[in-house]
């Protein structure tokens, strides 16, 4: 009995533990969040979405309007997708900003985009934690 | 450095053949190493005369022309995007291969740089209708990466090459020959 409750209290803590260190869930790439939208909706897509195209947001209207005909799964997927998508997105719109200070203290004569990335992802002295949350969540380890 | 394209095409043409999970072999970093590749000298194009030219030459073939010829010094990447049937609309499980292609977009190695998109299609049909087709399909794409996948437009371009440059001209009919080449135009000025 013992045991059982030793083993339930471990792992309430851990779960605790690790909701409160990441404190949210992880971003995914474009590549996965629209993969899943295929696995999920593919067929709907097909179905009743044959002649629409990925652009614009006319595949979500399409499925939106026609949701009577369309599975539960891939309406609760549609908009999982879309959130992950805008996720990234904000997430790569924020790290040279998040990133500023560390910017200016490490990699103040680095020039160009793709160089300050690799000499912020280089400086093991780079210890703040938003920093390197967001270069991880912008997908660009 | 068309051979690189070249060899990464024919790597994908057999990933594709025995089942989906081989086309998650085209990954991000195959994307990015190919397209960053650029070279000082690369030529300037012109995309709108790309498209005078291709419409200029219906069923005479496009790969001599002056400025398409200018596509094959710049680093580039063959994909393979389907559509549906005659017409404009990705297939679902081609989804993964624009995710991908956002990706490499969204990287800071590649912030600097512009893309032409450029579709093609197997000589099944009409050349006219053909031009017409992937143009509309190559657009569809930029317009994908574009608003779904916020890469800002004006680092995009498309354009239609319809039946007139194979990559198998032996069989200008064979399905190799529909594909999509992603070419790196070089800096965003």
């Amino acid at each position: 009995m013992m045991t059982k409750v030793g083993i339930f209290t471990g792992a309430a803590l851990a779960a605790f533990l690790s909701m409160s260190t990441t404190g949210r869930a992880d971003t995914i790439s474009y590549a996965d969040a629209v993969t899943t939208l295929a696995k999920e909706c593919g067929s709907d897509i097909k179905k009743v979405c044959g002649r629409e195209n990925l652009g614009n947001g006319r595949i979500q209207a399409c499925l939106g309007k026609n949701a009577t005909k369309v599975s539960p799964t891939c309406t609760s997927t549609l908009g999982s997708v879309m959130t992950s998508i805008a996720q990234r997105q904000e997430a790569q719109a924020s790290v040279f900003k998040v990133c500023e200070h560390d910017i200016s203290q490490y990699c103040n004569s680095v020039k160009g985009d793709g160089n300050i990335l690799s000499c912020l992802i280089e400086t093991k002295r780079v210890d703040n934690r938003e920093c390197n949350q967001a270069i991880t969540d912008a997908g660009w380890r | 450095m068309i051979v690189q394209g070249l060899r990464i095409s024919i790597a994908l043409g057999l990933a594709f053949a025995p089942c989906v999970v081989s086309a998650q072999r085209l990954d991000n970093s195959q994307i990015m190493s190919t397209l960053g590749q650029v070279r000082s000298a690369a030529p300037e194009v012109d995309v709108a005369l790309l498209v005078e030219e291709a419409n200029a030459n219906v069923g005479k073939g496009v790969a001599a022309l002056p400025n398409w010829n200018k596509l094959t010094e710049l680093s580039q990447l063959i994909v393979e995007i389907d559509f549906e049937n005659n017409s404009t609309a990705i297939e679902p499980e081609s989804y993964r291969t624009v995710g991908l292609i956002a990706d490499a977009l969204h990287h800071p190695d590649l912030f600097r740089y512009k893309f032409l998109i450029v579709g093609h299609s197997s000589s099944t049909g009409d050349a006219r209708h053909n031009l017409e087709l992937s143009q509309k399909r190559a657009d569809a794409i930029n317009e994908a990466l574009s608003t779904t996948f916020a890469i800002s437009p004006d680092r995009l371009f498309s354009v239609g090459a319809g039946e007139e440059w194979p990559i198998n001209p032996g069989h200008p009919e064979s399905a190799d020959n529909r594909r999509v080449q992603l070419i790196n135009l070089g800096l965003l000025k």
